[in-house]
């Protein structure tokens, strides 16, 4: 219940953070929502002896936009996305997603930074910012740089961050052309996604699906891009072959996992069936 | 290395030394005798320590006192005014809406933050709302009923 | 006479949990008190080598640490009690692990330091060395001879094995028409309490006195367990508010008392200890996963004349449970109906997981899981429909009091009645027909019809009916007591026999007390905590819903007849009244039609405690009565003797259940459309309380059935050690309940009260699995085992079995 003892710092810039993190690299792990962190510290299965908290950091906590496209701050609370108006009209599978995570007490401290930088393969943030093509910036000792989505997540609680590092916004395009939905199977509202499917489709005039992009999280050791899937939509007028074509591609070439929740084979099949469910209903919404 | 804090409890200011690894359940427990937040759970899954934290409901088991440092808490002893039950903790005792009454306290948080941003929920929304919060004894159906009572004709809680 | 009783008084307990006045176990603070942690282990079967505190004990914030070998020279082992009532040679169990291990989390040892983290740090740097033994966690493999025996002096896992027998069994099998069979299985799951065991205990070495504070549910016990293991005279327990129990607070919290009054001892402070909700889920203790190999002889008209099934337990890593869950089904061996003949064989077998314990229901929800999966099998095996063949079988109202194949007597009921209500509510034959349509657009709705008694008011000799020989008998029929008094002030004070854990005692015995003494539930309170040196307690105390109801309210009603003569009597001297005219109303003793001649509650309390003067010579001076309650129709065979024939519960409640359910055939899930139950729980005090308990055990049982529940690796690793993980439900995922009463009162006890507290969990189960089966029916699906979580369902619905074993 207790975790280990551990040094506790509150830098008040982003340098700041980067110095602290770079000084303890061997043994430090970043505070933000701590919906994550403290779990595993109170179980005492991680033991940073030092913490760093960028909670306080000002400046990180917005959405702007900025040109063609929406800038979250780290900070940004999955309650801020669900709720955010500005994200309801421009880029609604944010809020789509942010409003399926755990709970409200979760989600009033959970922030899209710390979903991101966690990379739970079950969390349901890093399917939609694939879906969405979004790009991740990263702050560590040599500056700022955008990642994408696609080369951010590497495996189980992997990510490209490096000790010092830490996710500081997520860029994430207008959609409003689009159809998204994010739909996911979890045996209790709160926990985790056995399988997680986001959809974004872009349809053009004729009703044709002119580009699908889908994120899938909860059966491998990352969030991931069907790409096959994506390929038979793309281009397409889709009916309900097409769909079921590209759901039954969905899990092509992933090693799917299984335990309490699910075997790898039952959770193969509900991810066929949650990829023509979100996809039926992004194109309904 | 203890840490310095100020930190607001139900509209009075604390300064306390606590350790970075103290919990903010605990410290509103033990450090400030508040002992109407409970725990029941390590990894912040059944909202039983749920309190408003500037506000926002959360579950203090998920935060360090420390980071509490310049906040403001609610606790279940912030609600009830001079021993005058507030209409929510009111409609809990009227429906029964407790038995062990350990979910109680946050139970009662976390209906009161909903209808203070949702002052009409419909039972879809009151039992989505609910979601992080469990009960071994009731089966909710009288939790349900008692928010929905609350709820009736009420603008604020 | 009956203005409260029956009436939707407000909550007594309510006021202070709504405001976080509720005071628990870990809210209690003693001075210099030292917080604990239980070393555990992390093996599911090994031998302990050695055990070497020294790091731990180099932190100067750590004050005593307990070993294997403080336990086995400071202590003794516990006796076995009822709970292992089929254990004819005595195996030492002691209160933590003292050469063996034999489940992942069992304790063998504890730390005691200035700080909890202190202790947590500390707990990490005992050392621990370990030799491995290959666990068991499937109750066939472990009886075969090449495992690993858990218990070396029992020379097996098959750690019990016995039967019960009563009717003529295999007349019944000769004279059937035909033999319907069924092999079913029910997996561990418990009621995980929201509050976590904690123990407070404070040994006061000079007089020799200890006094503990502990989330407790039977003071016995914790009373027996500390003199026995720890050898005092002066022991006290008191238990405060408890943050539910279940029965998951009774009989394994015993050996975390002992260990922390063993550190209390030790470090000459006060310690507490508060459990983790993770050790909670792995050694908390489990409700018992079980197998039955069932067959019914039926006869072509529906009749089932003899009921016959094997069981087999898996017990877990300890022999102190070994045949609770077995000897529980004497409670509702027959259910509802009239068969003539039972015959159950039974298997104890141990295994590498966490031990059993008594969790709602224990035993009785698989006992109805037998016969209403049977009724269902019978009725497809007939072309009968399953509600007429549950009417064929069914006890009538006429019939009540009704003795049983085995000796229970069923004081009311009318089971009929119950069901015949039910259909109506749910309008059954329109219902079945819109089944019929919607099946035809290819949805899987299903309709569960069950009925179940659920017994109440325990015998403490119920489980000698397998062993009549006992050495030492349990007790035997139920014994607890109430105390009220009149206060000087006028307001009456309540002090009950048992404990509470959420089941409304306070409002409903101030109901009782009000109606009976002529006063009104604001002018009553009750005092908590419980506590062993005041409350007049016996073997029934117990916070458990299945009890209150006729020890608790029982002993309030004769306590509360008591104090009245006692204030009649004083009255009548003061008023110079004869005691037969006078009244009682909103606490005032009066002549009727006389404006004078009345006394108030708080003027006799004045005379009876002050003023001697006025008090007659023969009459006690003050205004309080105690009184111990027992069941009156006890008798016969409250004591089973070679005939085995026993009453293993006193009082009868039932309810007949209704699930509608619908399937989702691509992924398994079941969804619950309506659950709806007619329910009899006799004169009801308080509808609101009782209405509660209703909802709450019917709600678990559902989850149960859809997939909650307790899984074990191969390795014997528990994997559910979290709510999350343990499939935990909360408002958005649980199906609201709904309940009608029908209540049909005993004659037997004080008011025609019955018990409500185990209630709907016994048939739920079976309800959800007969819905679950009758939704699958156009695709040819039996169901047999819990639980139905979405996977199994779909495997099932989509005839894809698996071919691994995944759970243990």
């Amino acid at each position: 219940m207790i975790p280990g003892t551990f040094d506790y710092f509150v830098p008040r810039s982003i340098p700041e953070a980067i110095e602290l993190l770079s000084a303890h690299r061997d043994d430090v792990k970043v505070l933000s929502g701590g919906q994550s962190l403290l779990p595993l510290m109170k179980m005492r299965l991680s033991k940073p002896g030092y913490i760093v908290d960028i909670g306080k950091i000002p400046g990180l906590d917005g959405i702007v936009e900025e040109g063609d496209s929406l800038v979250l701050g780290a900070l940004v609370t999955h309650a801020q996305i669900e709720n955010s108006e500005l994200l309801q009209k421009r880029c609604p599978l944010l809020p789509q997603t942010a409003a399926t995570i755990a709970d409200i007490q979760i989600r009033n401290r959970g922030t899209i930074g710390g979903s991101v930088a966690h990379a739970d393969p079950a969390g349901d943030m890093p399917a939609a910012i694939i879906a969405l093509d979004a790009e991740i910036k990263v702050a560590g000792p040599n500056g700022e740089r955008w990642v994408k989505a696609d080369d951010f997540f590497l495996g189980l609680l992997m990510s490209v961050l490096e000790p010092d590092e830490i996710v500081s916004a997520v860029r994430v395009p207008f959609t409003d052309k689009d159809k998204t939905a994010y739909l996911k199977a979890a045996p209790r509202s709160s926990g985790f996604a056995v399988v997680g499917v986001a959809v974004r489709m872009t349809m053009d005039s004729a009703g044709i699906c002119a580009r699908a992009a889908l994120g899938i999280t909860g059966i491998s050791d990352k969030a991931y891009r069907p790409d096959r899937s994506e390929e038979i939509l793309g281009g397409k007028k889709l009916d309900s072959k097409i769909i079921a074509e590209a759901a039954a591609e969905s899990t092509r070439n992933i090693d799917v996992i299984e335990d309490i929740n699910g075997s790898s084979e039952y959770r193969t099949h509900l991810t066929h069936v949650y990829v023509q469910r979100a996809i039926e209903a992004a194109l309904q919404g | 290395m203890k840490k310095t804090i100020r930190v607001t409890v139900n509209g009075r200011l604390y300064e306390e030394d606590v350790e970075p690894r103290i919990l903010l359940s605990h410290f509103l427990r033990e450090t400030i005798g508040l002992t109407g937040t409970h725990v029941g759970c390590v990894v912040g899954e059944c909202g039983a320590c749920s309190v408003l934290l500037d506000d926002k409901l959360i579950k203090s088991c998920l935060h360090f006192a420390v980071q509490a440092d310049g906040c403001s808490v609610t606790t279940i002893e912030g609600l009830a005014k001079d021993g005058q039950l507030s209409v929510i903790q009111e409609a809990f005792v009227k429906h029964y809406a407790l038995q062990c009454g350990y979910c109680t306290p946050g139970m009662v948080m976390a209906s009161h933050a909903l209808l203070r941003d949702h002052p009409q929920p419909t039972e879809d929304e009151i039992r989505k709302a609910l979601g992080g919060n469990l009960c071994m004894c009731t089966g909710y159906v009288q939790i349900v009923e008692a928010v929905k009572d609350a709820a009736k004709g009420s603008t604020h809680v | 006479m009956s203005e409260f009783i029956g009436s939707r008084t407000r909550s007594k307990e309510g006021p202070r949990h709504v405001t976080g006045r509720g005071l628990y176990t870990d809210d209690f603070i003693l001075p210099g008190m030292l917080q604990a942690m239980i070393l555990r282990s992390p093996h599911a079967h090994a031998k302990i080598l050695s055990v070497d505190p020294a790091q731990a004990l180099a932190n100067p914030n750590v004050i005593a640490v307990i070993t294997p070998d403080d336990i086995n020279q400071s202590t003794k082992p516990f006796k076995p009690g009822r709970y292992a009532a089929g254990l004819k040679r005595p195996i030492d169990e002691y209160a933590g692990a003292v050469d063996k291990v034999r489940y992942v989390g069992e304790p063998l040892g504890a730390v005691a330091a200035r700080d909890r983290g202190s202790a947590e740090d500390a707990l990490e740097l005992i050392s621990v060395e370990y030799e491995p033994i290959r666990p068991v966690v499937d109750v066939r493999e472990a009886i075969k001879p090449s495992s690993a025996t858990l218990f070396e002096e029992l020379g097996s896992n098959l750690a019990w094995h016995g039967s019960l027998q009563y009717g003529d069994i295999d007349g019944a099998f000769k004279s059937a028409d035909r033999v319907v069979k069924e092999n079913l299985k029910i997996h561990r799951y418990s009621s995980t309490p929201l509050e976590p065991f904690v123990v407070i205990a404070s040994y006061d070495a000079a007089s020799k006195r200890l006094t503990v504070w502990v989330t407790a549910q039977v003071p016995e016990v914790i009373y027996d367990g500390l003199r026995e293991a720890l050898g005092l005279q002066d022991v006290r327990v008191i238990i405060p508010d408890v943050g539910g129990g279940f029965g998951q607070k009774i009989h394994l919290i015993r050996k975390y008392v002992v260990m922390v009054a063993l550190l209390s001892m030790k470090s000459g402070r006060p310690v507490k200890w508060v459990e983790d909700r993770s050790e909670h889920m792995m050694a908390g203790g489990h409700a018992c996963a079980q197998e039955f190999e069932a067959e019914a002889a039926v006869k072509n008209d529906g009749t089932v004349l003899g009921l016959r099934f094997k069981e087999y337990d898996d017990v877990g890593g300890s022999i102190s449970t070994l045949t609770i869950h077995f000897t529980n089904k004497l409670n509702n061996l027959s259910n509802t109906y009239r068969t003539p003949s039972i015959a159950m064989e039974g298997y104890a077998v141990v295994t590498n997981k966490c031990p059993v314990i008594p969790n709602r229901g224990i035993g009785k929800p698989g006992m109805c899981y037998i016969w209403e999966r049977m009724m269902d099998r019978v009725a497809q095996d007939l072309n009968m429909s399953p509600i007429d063949v549950r009417r064929k079988n069914l006890i009538q109202p006429s019939e009540m009091p009704y003795r049983t194949i085995s000796g229970n007597v069923y004081d009311s009921g009318d089971y009929p009645g119950l069901l015949s209500t039910l259909l109506e509510k749910i309008d059954y034959d329109k219902l079945r027909e819109e089944q019929k349509r919607e099946r035809e657009k290819g949805r899987l709705i299903g309709i569960g019809i069950v009925v179940g008694v659920e017994p109440g008011g325990r015998n403490a000799a119920r489980d000698m009916a397998i062993f009549p020989e006992m050495k030492e008998p349990p007790g035997s029929g139920g014994v607890n007591g109430a105390t009220i008094k009149l206060e000087k002030n006028g307001t009456i004070a309540l002090h009950l026999g048992s404990p509470n854990c959420g089941q409304a005692h306070e409002t409903t015995t101030a109901q009782v007390a009000a109606d009976i003494l002529g006063t009104t539930p604001d002018q009553i309170s009750t005092s908590i905590p419980f506590d062993s040196d005041l409350s007049p307690w016996g073997v029934a105390a117990a916070n458990s819903g299945n009890n209150f109801h006729l020890y608790d309210i029982g002993a309030i009603h004769g306590a509360a007849k008591k104090l009245r003569e006692k204030v009649v009597k004083l009255a009548s001297h003061l008023l110079n009244a004869d005691a037969a005219e006078l009244t009682i109303e909103n606490g005032v003793v009066q002549v009727p039609g006389s404006a004078t001649k009345k006394v108030t509650f708080a003027e006799l309390g004045r005379v009876a405690y002050n003023n001697q003067h006025l008090i007659p010579d023969d009459m006690e001076a003050g205004l309080q009565a105690t009184y111990y309650y027992t069941f009156p129709h006890a008798k016969p065979n409250i004591v089973p003797g070679p005939d085995r024939l026993v009453r293993a519960q006193f009082t009868f409640s039932a309810g007949a259940h209704a699930a509608i359910i619908e399937v989702d055939k691509a992924t398994g899930k079941v969804e619950v459309l309506r659950y709806l139950i007619v329910g009899d729980n006799g004169t009801v005090i308080n509808p609101d309380v009782v209405n509660g308990q209703v909802y709450g055990s019917a709600a678990h049982g559902i989850a149960v059935a859809l997939g909650e529940g307790f899984i074990y690796s191969p390795e014997g690793q528990p994997l559910t050690v979290t709510y999350l993980d343990y499939g935990k439900c909360s408002t958005a995922e649980t199906p609201k309940v709904e309940v009608i009463h029908r209540p049909s009162p005993s004659p037997f006890t004080s008011l025609g009260q019955k018990a409500a507290g185990e209630g709907a969990a016994i048939p739920s189960p079976a309800a959800i699995a007969s819905a679950v089966e009758d939704a699958l029916t156009p695709l040819g699906v039996k169901i047999t085992d819990l639980p139905l979580t979405p996977e199994v369902v779909w495997r099932l619905a989509n005839h894809n079995p698996d071919s691994v074993r995944r759970s243990y």
